[in-house]
Formats: structure tokens, sequence, C-alpha cells
């Protein structure tokens, strides 16, 4: 059954996506640090406020994925900040979020060599988002 | 004159020692605009296209752009021009560095440089004032050891150099702008080598003048701040072009063992830009006004290959003398890299050759004997490294490789050529076809053969850049699939291939708006363009080259992609995946013009204003 994106609920569901995959915890073993998604309003798409969003990776497991405020959100090793309309199109790989950086379409704050190094992780944690059923706030009425 | 020229070349003939100015008008200007547009037109005009290379009817010809000097970032610069002694067709080979701004300042927006002297020399060009010197005691030096006696004498100067490899007509030679910035592909330094021409120097106190120095100032600072936002920038400034080799294994883009295999995960990481950064970069070197510094400075102080503090390897020669030879080990790329420099070789012709050869040898096509006793072992980096030397002295087996991998394939003979991935005689860059179609398109295309650098494909296509105010443009593009690419390869180029007319950096480019570098080209010129003018530009330049080609028997057979690339391989991000040549080609003739010979139509020569070149080609 599908759940709503990005609350808790939705956390709960990626979170169990990541761990039920095989491959996840090979790919991202060498990966240390929590993650911060930050989705800008657009009270057109039923997005009236920010939210943030917290994820906590550590070699090849998975700890704290919680909906949080801008505290613990800036507290991440990684933060990244789009328009909800861009993350809904990285979920749908519709936008490969490389190629949103780079354009400019989403922003990160953090060690962008060692995301380039991790690169596969990236792409694995952004193909299992895509995994959850979702129902995204301007597909509902 | 309009602003950004000084509407001034330098002529110089060395047969003779006589050095002329010649001028050129604003109209002609506005309509080739510069750098290797302009050198094209220069060559049509006044050259016999039929002419060796190596002789001295052939001319070299080192451009500028309208932008150049201005201090606009990514502008400084400057195109090589001549007949390639590599491909036999048109060559061209932008460098940044310092030269292009000084020869600005010093008065020229170009030199042309015919002839052949009689013994080495130098052209020293300061203050519009040109003179020939001798340069016996600079030849046999390589580029590293010449330039540092120029600038014992005048360390101001800025010079542009050539190696052994230059003097020994390596097909392959490359030519130096202080130490760490290189004109690098078509052999263009055979050309000077075969002028007795060891260095050109200049030194400029002038300034360039601008149309309107208020909207150039507001475009310099509107570009600074698209420079200082984009994440392009903060990776190039963190790890150099070499920031694409993790991200190109994944997606397919990084050619392995000889363009055979793909998905050599591990080995990209130990060639990657974050291996430099963290092992052996001692500083980020950026080319005169640009905020990217995306230049590496490297110094290997342990192991086999230990290499003082220098210029370090883009991402293509990490490629060509990494994964391509199977080699993991950085600091073995860092000291080929250094040996090129010092020799005067282009890495990406002399990395493919040799691994042409490695593969060659495992299938025992060529022997130990053949090769004076080297085993030739994939990964066998002393082995390359003692080939580089061979090949800059035309040493042994170095002899046949220093044609560069198609000559030398058919040297060899046999199936050899199979080995060789190549458009037109030229080596490709290190970005492979199979993941991305568009990149092989282009290659086809390119007017001097398998090109990275004539065109923004690689921008669009791979996603650092998208401009849907150019034209119609998508977010984001598959690599492996050949649908919709004939035209973004076709709007690409058009836009693409007036960086080297413009005279401005790639990366640049792809980081700034057009629309600043719209304002600030008009700014600058005066010329009062439109985005359309800018793409006719393109096409006009596109064109002007190809008809060139055509005179030299370029036709539709000529642009294909070789054997190697039109077999998928089995692992990798490009895995069971090659470009469809047959539409690729099919769509892209009809947005460019072409007939079936693959000539401009006459109506295509007539809409871009190239009636001399219409007359050439149907009379």
């Amino acid at each position: 059954m599908a759940v709503k994106a990005m609350t808790q609920e939705w956390m709960d569901a990626y979170k169990a996506a990541i761990q039920a995959d095989p491959e996840y915890k090979t790919i991202a073993k060498d990966w240390e640090g929590s993650v911060s998604l930050v989705v800008n309003p657009d009270p057109s798409k039923n997005v009236p406020e920010v939210i943030y969003l917290f994820m906590d990776y550590w070699h090849g497991d998975v700890g704290e994925f919680v909906v949080c405020d801008k505290a613990k959100a800036d507290s991440a090793k990684f933060v990244m900040t789009g328009d909800y309309a861009r993350w809904k199109q990285v979920a749908f790989k519709e936008l490969d979020a490389t190629k949103a950086l780079l354009q400019g379409k989403l922003k990160m704050k953090g060690d962008l060599p060692y995301v380039v190094r991790n690169i596969k992780t990236v792409n694995k944690v952004i193909d299992l988002l895509g995994k959850v059923d979702t129902l995204w706030p301007d597909d509902a009425n | 004159m309009a602003g950004g020229y000084t509407g001034k070349f330098l002529l110089v003939n060395l047969s003779s020692g006589e050095c002329r100015d010649f001028s050129i008008d604003s109209q002609e200007l506005g309509k080739y605009i510069g750098g290797s547009c302009l050198a094209a037109k220069l060559f049509l005009d006044r050259y016999d296209l039929t002419v060796d290379p190596l002789s001295p009817g052939n001319p070299l010809m080192i451009m500028t752009g309208p932008l150049v000097g201005t201090g606009f970032p990514g502008t400084s610069r400057f195109t090589i021009c001549s007949k390639s002694p590599q491909t036999g067709i048109w060559a061209e080979s932008a460098c940044g560095g310092t030269f292009g701004p000084d020869l600005k300042r010093a008065g020229y927006d170009g030199v042309v440089i015919e002839g052949r002297a009689d013994s080495p020399v130098c052209l020293s060009i300061t203050d519009g004032k040109a003179e020939l010197t001798d340069a016996s005691h600079l030849w046999g030096k390589d580029i590293y050891e010449a330039t540092d006696l120029i600038k014992e004498q005048e360390k101001s100067v800025k010079a542009l150099v050539i190696g052994q490899a230059g003097e020994h007509l390596v097909r392959i030679a490359a030519i130096g702008n202080d130490k760490g910035h290189f004109s690098g592909r078509a052999g263009l330094g055979a050309v000077m080598g075969s002028k007795n021409l060891k260095a050109v120097t200049v030194k400029g106190t002038g300034k360039v003048g601008k149309a309107d120095e208020e909207k150039f100032k507001a475009a310099q600072k509107q570009a600074m701040q698209e420079i200082k936002d984009s994440a392009l920038t903060e990776g190039l400034h963190l790890m150099g072009s070499d920031a694409n080799m993790d991200l190109g294994m994944v997606t397919g883009d990084v050619p392995v063992k000889n363009w055979t295999s793909g998905g050599e995960y591990e080995l990209a990481s130990s060639l990657s830009g974050p291996t430099m950064r963290e092992k052996y970069l001692t500083k980020a070197h950026a080319c005169v006004n640009c905020p990217v510094a995306c230049k590496r400075v490297v110094k290997v102080d342990d192991g086999k290959y230990t290499s003082e503090e220098g210029p370090g390897p883009e991402y293509e020669t990490c490629a060509v003398f990494g994964t391509m030879m199977m080699n993991p080990d950085l600091t073995a790329v860092i000291k080929a890299n250094e040996l090129c420099n010092r020799y005067g070789m282009d890495t990406i012709s002399c990395g493919s050759a040799i691994a042409m050869a490695m593969e060659l040898y495992e299938k025992g096509t060529i022997s130990r004997d053949d090769l004076k006793g080297i085993e030739l072992t994939w990964g066998n980096m002393d082995a390359v490294l003692a080939l580089v030397k061979a090949i800059a002295y035309r040493e042994g087996f170095g002899d046949i490789l220093a044609e560069g991998a198609v000559r030398a394939a058919r040297k060899i003979g046999g199936d050899a050529i199979d080995a060789v991935v190549h458009v037109k005689g030229l080596e490709a860059p290190m970005h492979d076809p199979r993941g991305f179609h568009g990149m092989g398109l282009a290659y086809m295309m390119s007017n001097r053969g398998a090109c990275h650098l004539q065109h923004f494909a690689m921008a669009t296509e791979q996603g650092m850049a998208s401009w849907p105010q150019l034209f119609d443009m998508k977010d984001d593009y598959q690599g492996i699939t050949s649908e919709g690419k004939a035209a973004l390869v076709y709007n690409s180029e058009n836009y693409g291939i007036l960086a080297n007319s413009l005279s401005i950096c790639h990366y640049v480019a792809y980081i700034v708006r057009p629309e600043t570098l719209l304002e600030v080209f008009n700014a600058v010129t005066g010329f009062g363009f439109t985005f359309a003018d800018l793409m006719k530009s393109g096409m006009r330049d596109w064109t002007l080259k190809r008809g060139f080609n055509n005179l030299l028997g370029i036709t539709k057979k000529d642009d294909v992609l070789p054997k190697r690339i039109m077999t998928a391989l089995e692992e990798g991000g490009a895995a069971g995946s090659v470009p469809d040549m047959e539409l690729l080609l099919r769509e892209y003739y009809a947005f460019r013009g072409l007939d079936e010979r693959g000539f401009p139509k006459e109506e295509k020569l007539v809409e871009l204003g190239l009636d001399e070149l219409k007359a050439r080609l149907y009379q």
C-alpha cells in the first residue's frame, strides 16, 4: 500500500527497503555519514512548508531515518537541497541526481570528492527510493 | 575596428625571414569571429590545401578570439591550426595558459607562419615587433628545459615550445605553453618542428579594447557569480577533470583495456580525481583570469615512479595510461604524463598507440623481438615509459608508433587496424560512444577526427549543462540510446564549436549561462548578435571546415565509427549497447544539410554566406 511521501511512515518504508536490499551492504561498505534532504516548499503541489529529512548511513548499515527540524538536518555530513518537483524527478529517475547537482537544480553541502568516490552508493540509495510505493503530495486528492 | 580585436595579424615567412603585418576588416571578423574558424577561412583563401603537412607550404596559425585578453573568465585560450600531419585533414588544437592574452596585448589577433628556417629559430614577438633569433642552443632540449632557458633570458615572456617529438617529426607531437598547457591533438608539434621553429615567445603590454566597458563589467560580474555557484566549478577545482573517472566508470564512459572491457570500478578508483587529490596533489592551478582552477599540480615522493612537483595529468591521460592499459598505479600515469609533456607528445594519441601495441603483443601480432626486448604486457608501466621515449626519438618500434595508431596499425598490417578506435585518423579521446551514443555521432562528424572538444555534446549528453533556452533540450538524456541524439549533437555542435573561435574554455562555457556569454560577446565586440546569430556562426564554422575536408577527399564513407565501437561490451555501464549509426547519421545529415556524398548542399552554403566555398565544391 502506498505511503505518503516525506512522512515518518515513508522514511520507515525507505529504511526498510534499503535494509532488505541484498546488494546494498556490499556497495555501501565504505560509506560513513548522515545525509539530509531539504525539500523546498511548493504550495501549488501541496507542499506548503519546507520539509527536512535526516538519514544516517554507516558502512552498509542504516541508522536513524527521521523527518526532522532544520537544526537536525544541518547537522548531517551531507545536506542536499532542492525544489519538491526536482526531488520527485530524481525519485522517478527522470533526473539523475549527479546531473541535477551539476546543473544547479539540487545543491549540496559536504565533501564532494567523497560523494564522487562513492557514487555507486549514491546511485543505489536513489534506485531504492524509487522502489518505495509512494503517494506524492501533488498526486493526492 | 570592432572591440575585442586588434585587427592586425602577423605573417612570418621562415624561409625568407620576413615578418610583416596584415589586417582583416571588421565585416570578415564578424562573419568568422576568430580562432579556428577564421584560420580555416585564411587557409582556404591563401594556401594550397593539397600541401604536404610537413612541407614549408603548410601554414601554422596561432589564433586568438575576441574575448581573449579582456579578463573575462576562461578566455586565456588560443587555438593552433594547420593541416594535420597525422590525419591529412583540418587540424586545430586549443590551449589554455598565458600565451593568448599576451599575444593580444602584443597587438596581434593571430600569427601565421609559413616556410621553413634553415636552422632552428625562435620567433619573438614584443609589443608589435617580431624577430627571428637563433635557437640552436634549445634544439634537442625537452619542453621544460627549453622553457626554463627561454625564461632565464626574459622571465616575463610567454613561450610556446616543442620538444624532441616535434623535432623528430613525430606525427602525434604537441606544442607546450609554459610547461603546463598543451596544444596536443593532431600533430601540430611536428608542423612546428618541420619548420625548424623551436619556440614562439610573446610579451605584450597593451590593452584589449571593448565596445561597451560597463556592459562588459556587468557580464563579467554575472559570470563570476555563476561560476561561484556551480557544483561543476567545485568538482573541477577539487578534483580536476579526473573527477570523471569514478562517475564515468559507472556510466560506461571510461574505456578499459583498449576499449574491450568495462566495469572496472576498483581500477577507476585507484586512478581517480579524489585519489590524486588525497595522495599527490600539491595545489590547484588556474589559467590566467580563471576562478575555476581545474589544473593539477602534483608531486610523487616515494615509490618506483617519483616525480618532481609539476603539471599533473588530466582525466584523458589517467584513462589512456591507466584503465586503457590495465594499470592501477597513478604514480606511473603521473610519470607518463611528465614524459609526454617534456618530449611534447599528445597523451591521448601516445597512450592509444601503446595500448593498441599491448593488445597486438598479447595476440602475438608483434613480438618481443619487434619491440627490441620490451615485454609489453598489460599494466607493465616500465615498458610503457620506455616506449614513450622511443616514440619521441623515433627509436626502434617507437618509430612505427610515432606515426600515430592508425598509420602504425597499417604498417603492422593484418587486422591490427581493428585494435584502433579512431575517426578520420585521429584516435578517440577517452569517452566511450557505447555509453553515450551522441558522443559517437560527435566523433563521426568532428572536423578534426574523433574529438570531444569541437562541440558541447559531452556537456549536454552527460548532463553537465542544460540549455533549453538555446534549443529544445531535455534536462536528462539517457546515454545508451541513439534516439534524439542527432538533434542534441547538431545543436551542441553549433554552440560548442564557437569555443574555439571565441577562444573560451569549454568548462567555463559549460558553467556560464548562454545569456551571459552572449552579453559579454556583444559588450566586447559591439556586434549586437542574437542567439540565432551565434548559432548561425557555429553552423558556418562547422560547414566551412567540413568543406575544407571535402576538398581533401572526405566524404560520407569517412563518417563512421570503428568496428570496435560497434561491438558491444559484456560488462560495465555500457554493456550490450552500441550506437545506431544509421539513425544518427540519417537524422544528422538532414539537420546539417549534407547531401548523399557528405557535402554541404548548395543552398546550405548560400544560406551561410559561403559562396566561395560553394564555387570550389561545385565547380
